[in-house]
């Protein structure tokens, strides 16, 4: 009896480990291209990175041929959005501007994470050298002194609002009435979107604020369709379908409101990374770019490589790509960062466009 | 020390060593932030019991989008309440009814037995397509959280009941629901004020999750008030808010349900 007990419990204790490793390997979602170091011992690399990092620049300076073996551990989230760091990570782009600068390995751990507060989380951890994310959580995370900047644009897309109600079409119908307004979150990127539409039209940032109903873009585009809110602000690629369907129609104020000429996904890197490990950084930026310009001079090829993560066809996947813009300079940042200080989104003013931005970043 | 004893001695010991084990708890706290062992993010990570304690005066006084913390807290314990009541209700009566009819009491258990693995959370998507957006959608998710542990306890009570005092129910004429009242239910109260504990326990982590996932504004609640706070980087704050939900939980397990077990099972010796 006590025996059948102790096996029972040995093989469910050797099921649960296995069960764990299975979830550790998976955290890291994404092999380096070309790099031999497998993604579980990243983490153990993590911790002795610190060691190395002063020693890094000055062998790298001494013999820039067979330069040091870095790290540089990222996060990124879902979507077209993220489109140059995907094709980054694909065909190992920063990996490949790092061995051409400095002729060295680097070893680039992709993360993929659901929202910018938990990046923000993993980078206070210390975690992460660098990330992806809306300009929301990004100038939160800058402005509260997360010690990061923003190290490049990384795309514009088009946002709106659509609604199922045939007596909702303008935010005057909707404002003093108890419609329901699905979106990400209050304090998101959406939500700013809504608070500045309002303002452009003459009414409270906060107007609007009682009507919200947080909800991820695909069950807000559930909740839209089954009619169990009146309304969705959305961004691509929901908002494109949302416009194909003759069910709903657009209130036209909100799109206007931050067109896909406004800096919407940014790239963000630790201080620490940009003032000790120079090299990395810079194949950092060089590598997100030549996923832009990827992008932009041969969109086909570019919509090959992430139709499949986003679950599209290659033509569908093309349609949508074309209608963002992909590159490094940041446009109406610091307009989006006052306006969200202005309007009581974020707790600390943003000094000015460089206190958000490292000293490479063009832009506004 | 004898413990059966109780009495002042048993509560006395009881209550210096919870409070030696929560001091050193929060000694180690204090250690590790103040040393920073979290690296130069450390205060925002992993903030002290200062900071926590300012939060906790701020998420009151201050709250998030003009609204004090109270309003989060009302907001929550109105749905909370309305879920307990109907999933307690609904669990008594279909508990009760599997002792009355076989076949529903097979149906029951059956049907117990599959709900009762189904996290509510995960039910989200299929319950907005049902109920839509509204604050209904937390009470359902209260009444799924609620009524399968309540109701496999109230029914694992009836199971324990002696066949002796069911024969000698029955024996002085009582059957059907006057069984149910008289017999049954006195005699499994143990297993039915355990219930409560359960039901009461996973209510209350429910409800949050639910308000962290799907944050109605009109009607804000304590989960999206945490959202609120990790969205803003607002570490302390949200620290704080988790001691508000303990306390919240303290209050209800020794101001509410302490009470009914002490009047009832403890009061009756069904239970040490």
């Amino acid at each position: 009896m006590k025996k059948y007990t102790i096996k029972i419990v040995s093989v469910a204790a050797a099921a649960m480990l296995l069960g764990l490793t299975g979830c550790a390997a998976n955290v890291n979602v994404a092999q380096p291209a070309g790099s031999e170091a497998p993604a579980e011992t990243a983490s153990a690399e993590t911790e002795t990175a610190p060691a190395e990092t002063e020693a890094a620049p000055a062998e790298a300076e001494a013999e820039p041929a067979g330069g040091a073996d870095e790290t540089l551990n990222l996060s990124y989230q879902y979507g077209l959005s993220y489109a140059p760091a995907v094709i980054a990570q694909e065909k190992g782009l920063i990996e490949k501007a790092y061995n051409e600068a400095t002729g060295g390995n680097l070893t680039v751990t992709w993360t993929q994470m659901s929202s910018g507060a938990d990046i923000n989380t993993a980078i206070a951890a210390g975690e992460l050298d660098g990330g992806f994310m809306g300009v929301g959580p990004a100038v939160t995370g800058v402005t509260k002194g997360l010690g990061y900047k923003i190290f490049t644009n990384l795309s514009g897309q088009e946002h709106g609002m659509t609604s199922n109600d045939p007596d909702v079409n303008s935010l005057g119908d909707l404002v003093g009435s108890d419609k329901q307004i699905a979106l990400v979150n209050t304090g998101s990127i959406q939500h700013i979107i809504l608070a500045k539409a309002l303002v452009e039209n003459g009414y409270g940032a906060h107007d609007l604020d009682a009507n919200i109903v947080a909800m991820k873009h695909p069950d807000g585009k559930a909740a839209l369709e089954s009619g169990s809110v009146a309304c969705h602000l959305t961004s691509s690629p929901y908002i494109f379908s949302e416009r194909e369907n003759s069910d709903l129609h657009e209130i036209k104020e909100v799109a206007d409101a931050y067109t896909v000429d406004y800096s919407f996904i940014v790239g963000i890197a630790t201080e620490e990374l940009h003032d000790s490990k120079p090299e990395v950084y810079a194949a950092l930026c060089d590598g997100i770019k030549a996923g832009m310009d990827l992008i932009n001079s041969d969109p086909e090829g570019a919509a090959a490589i992430t139709c499949e993560l986003d679950g599209n066809t290659p033509e569908v996947e093309l349609d949508y790509m074309k209608k963002g813009t992909y590159n490094p300079d940041t446009n109406k940042l610091f307009e989006v960062a006052t306006f969200m200080y202005d309007n009581e989104f974020i707790e600390n003013a943003p000094g000015s466009y460089e206190d958000l931005v490292f000293d490479n970043v063009k832009g506004n | 020390m004898n413990r059966s004893q109780s009495g002042k001695n048993g509560f006395v010991y009881k209550l210096s060593v919870r409070i030696v084990f929560t001091l050193v708890v929060l000694g180690i706290w204090e250690y590790v932030a103040r040393a920073r062992l979290l690296g130069p993010r450390s205060e925002l990570i992993f903030p002290s019991l200062e900071s926590i304690g300012a939060a906790f005066v701020r998420n009151f006084v201050k709250g998030y989008a003009h609204l004090s913390l109270w309003n989060y807290i009302g907001n929550s314990m109105k749905l909370l309440l309305a879920g307990l009541f109907i999933g307690i209700a609904l669990a008594f009566v279909f508990s009760g009814l599997s002792t009355v009819s076989r076949t529903f009491s097979v149906i029951y258990n059956y049907v117990v037995s599959v709900c009762d693995l189904l996290p509510g959370v995960a039910l989200l998507p299929v319950v907005i397509v049902i109920f839509g957006v509204k604050s209904g959608v937390i009470v359902f998710l209260v009444v799924h959280a609620v009524i399968w542990p309540m109701s496999r306890n109230i029914m694992d009570g009836f199971m324990a009941v002696p066949m002796i005092y069911v024969e000698a129910g029955r024996n002085i004429g009582l059957k059907g629901a006057s069984l149910l009242f008289k017999v049954y239910l006195p005699a499994s109260t143990a297993y039915i004020v355990s219930g409560l504990k359960v039901g009461w326990a996973r209510a209350w982590r429910g409800l949050i999750s639910a308000e962290m996932i799907f944050g109605i504004a009109s009607c804000p609640g304590i989960g999206l008030f945490i959202n609120q706070m990790r969205t803003n980087m607002n570490n302390a704050e949200m620290y704080a808010t988790l001691i508000v939900i303990i306390i919240i939980g303290v209050i209800v397990q020794y101001g509410i349900l302490s009470p009914i077990e002490k009047n009832t099972v403890k009061k009756w010796g069904m239970s040490r």
